[in-house]
């Protein structure tokens, strides 16, 4: 006897709206339907009604985890379209803040997956190891989650020389406790058994689900968007693509630890490195960008992130697209929870598996309605949908 | 027998057993903010000492609800009966002294046995609430039965079989005779043993399968809040003190310990009350080092790290005695 299960839109792993219809037989999950769009924010619209430099903030708060690769990768795509480049100072320190956010985001996403396998008190060490890192963005960039860093034309501050030195602090303590922390990751039974062999997606399945970021490199792809188009003097900064064979919630844990200690190491080298000079061009608030069109990709913490705008030659974009990581990697979710031959997957894997893309939903939505039955396919502006909400409502009464 | 109506009531019976039941949970509770590295509950009175029965007030003051789909008769019996069965079994535990307020020869038993019909209550409290998330939680705490009751049962019975008796006060009255706790030689394989189990019939880290709040909502009890959820919470709370009881006058000697002439009744209090602290003490260090297992995971581990031992610790317990 099979039965469905509603994992959402309301539900204690995840309290972003994701809804996962699961049907299970017993403890097996044998099918799998995925739903993202409870929540649309209209933020690209609200982009194209906006001058640059507005954009910019709205941008950043696609995401609050990931809102230093959003901000870089709109800075780079406005750059692009002005033809302007930011100077190399603004470069590393652009790399700087991307490597801390990487930092917190990986520790943030470490601490969530333990609490979701249930080990509580992994959970509460990572938070409070993450603070660390929040005060170093803090000190640096003037603000504790969004940071309102880059800004088009380079960095909105300078690195203080005393900053430096408390940064260098904070990175040997945060490589000193992930030592300790993969010690206990590696050697703990029940997080072994939870996560080893569980949600296996094969290199090929990957690549062809199209998984982007940490996830796509558990899987034994070396693909990593700072190597393969370097984006902001990646080129000068040395750094290891982080891989794991076992392609399983395990290889996932353990990609994201390794990636720390090279986040740490590259800012160690971008801190040793850093030429002078200025950190922003002198860029007026307003202006308007030559017609034409520019695509910047940014590997955010959470995989690839792409930012696409069309300028018509005013000074707001005509239309602005964002396809984030956690929307490639969805496919592969509804891949790995199904259930077949050998390869079962129980329920309690689901949330192991699920946090394994360390998924943000509120990034994803983007609403493109297909409707099997009618054989249509429509994609939505906000007014539609404030059109149709207040058809809707009318109805209701 | 007034005198037994109220020891029965008030000391060391229905009164005492509730507030320290609640005392014990705040004691857990800050003991595994401390593991954890947080403060935990320190708002409500001094160090938060009040936060459980703030809880429960709290809970009790709710509103009622009962789903349409549930069973009705179900939904409203299962509540009461889980504290009242809990409430039935800590009576047997030689609070005040070796023997507790009911006592008689095979006791022992009957707490096995409430044990056994607690976690029943669990599964027929979640299939009669009706909810795919608890229907999944009450097969999942009748699963999880299967891997730790038996353990549990051939932990306590080898005590049993070490003191040559089946009742709780036979088993204390043995240590005092001996002038050593059974846990002082091959019983504590057994010790360990009741630890393990006693995690999984409780329902915490690493056993805490059949409420898995991240996979399946707290399970068996999704459906109930109000006065219901707060019974539930004081029969696990009730649980709590009970299995430490139990641990501490099984194997740790109960309220036995060095006597001051005319102060027993008093000290005999407090021995229990400390040896069962430190048995719950190790009940919240287990619940802070690991990750929650599947139910799957956990049947096979109880099967085979659990069972084996247990069957050669009884075999080897008859063989010395």
């Amino acid at each position: 006897m099979s039965f469905e299960i509603p994992i959402g839109p309301q539900h204690p792993i995840h309290v972003e709206p994701l809804m996962l219809r699961l049907t299970v037989e017993g403890e097996l999950i044998v099918d799998v339907d995925v739903d993202v769009s409870y929540i649309h924010k209209g933020i690209e619209k609200a982009l194209e009604t906006r001058p640059y430099i507005q954009g910019l903030y709205l941008v950043e708060r696609i995401c609050g985890i990931c809102n230093a690769a959003h901000s870089l990768c709109y800075c780079l795509n406005i750059e692009q379209l002005l033809g302007k480049e930011a100077p190399p100072r603004a470069k590393y320190l652009r790399i700087i803040v991307e490597e801390l956010s990487r930092i917190h985001s990986h520790l943030l996403w470490l601490g969530h997956y333990f609490h979701t396998l249930g080990f509580e008190t992994l959970f509460m060490y990572f938070w409070r190891d993450r603070e660390r890192v929040m005060d170093m963005l803090e000190l640096i960039t003037g603000n504790r989650v969004i940071t309102s860093y880059n800004t088009i034309g380079g960095v909105r501050r300078d690195l203080a020389p005393e900053a430096e030195q408390n940064l260098r602090r904070a990175l040997d303590y945060i490589e000193e406790r992930m030592r300790y922390y993969e010690k206990v990751i590696d050697s703990e039974p029940t997080i072994l058994a939870r996560t080893q062999g569980v949600g296996i997606l094969k290199p090929e399945d990957a690549v062809k689900m199209g998984a982007v970021g940490p996830h796509l490199r558990a899987s034994r792809i070396k693909h990593d968007i700072r190597l393969d188009d370097p984006y902001s003097g990646h080129d000068e900064v040395p750094f290891n693509v982080v891989t794991w064979d076992t392609c399983d919630c395990y290889a996932r844990i353990k990609v994201r630890v390794r990636e720390v200690y090279e986040c740490v190491n590259m800012i160690r080298y971008a801190l040793d490195h850093i030429p002078s000079g200025d950190y922003r061009l002198k860029i007026p608030s307003f202006f308007k960008t030559p017609p034409g069109e520019s695509l910047a990709r940014v590997e955010a913490p959470r995989g690839e992130l792409v930012h696409y705008s069309i300028s018509d030659g005013g000074e707001k974009p005509y239309r602005y697209r964002v396809r984030t990581p956690t929307l490639a990697n969805l496919l592969s979710v509804t891949e790995m929870l199904r259930s077949r031959g050998d390869y079962e997957v129980y329920i309690a894997d689901v949330p192991a598996i699920l946090g394994g893309i360390d998924p943000c939903i509120c990034c994803s939505a983007r609403i493109v309605i297909t409707d099997e039955a009618r054989r249509r396919r429509m994609t939505m502006t906000l007014d539609d949908i404030i059109r149709l909400s207040r058809e809707r409502r009318v109805e209701k009464r | 027998m007034i005198e037994m109506i109220l020891a029965t009531i008030f000391f060391p019976g229905v009164i005492f057993v509730l507030a320290v039941s609640l005392f014990y949970e705040w004691i857990d509770r800050k003991l595994y903010a401390r593991f954890q590295n947080r403060i935990g509950p320190h708002l409500t009175g001094p160090f938060g000492l009040f936060q459980p029965i703030a809880d429960l007030i709290k809970l009790l003051s709710k509103e009622d609800i009962v789903p349409m789909a549930a069973d009705r008769l179900l939904f409203t019996l299962t509540p009461m009966l889980a504290p009242a069965l809990m409430l039935f079994a800590c009576m047997f535990l030689p609070i005040a002294g070796p023997s507790g307020v009911l006592s008689f020869e095979g006791d022992l038993i009957v707490v096995i046995a409430l044990l056994s019909l607690y976690t029943i209550t669990v599964y027929l409290a979640g299939e009669g609430s009706n909810n795919r998330f608890a229907s999944i939680g009450a097969v999942r705490a009748s699963l999880q039965l299967i891997g730790y009751e038996i353990p549990l049962t051939l932990s306590l019975l080898s005590a049993a079989v070490a003191a040559g008796s089946l009742s709780i006060r036979g088993i204390v009255e043995v240590q005092a005779e001996k002038g050593l706790w059974l846990i002082a030689g091959i019983q504590l394989i057994g010790f360990m043993i009741f630890v393990i189990a006693s995690q999984a019939e409780m329902e915490k880290i690493p056993f805490d399968i059949p409420e898995a709040e991240q996979e399946i909502v707290s399970g068996w009890e999704v459906e109930y809040g109000g006065r219901r959820l707060a019974l539930f919470r004081l029969s696990k709370d009730l649980e709590l003190f009970l299995l430490s009881g139990l641990g501490a006058a099984i194997f740790l000697g109960g309220p036995l310990g060095p006597v001051i002439p005319g102060l027993e009744p008093i000290l005999y209090v407090i021995y229990f009350l400390l040896k069962s602290i430190i048995v719950l003490a190790i009940f919240t260090l287990i619940r802070a080092l690991f990750a929650r297992l599947r139910i799957d995971q956990m049947v096979s581990f109880s099967w085979r790290y659990l069972m084996p031992p247990a069957m050669i610790l009884m075999i080897l317990t008859e063989v010395i005695v």
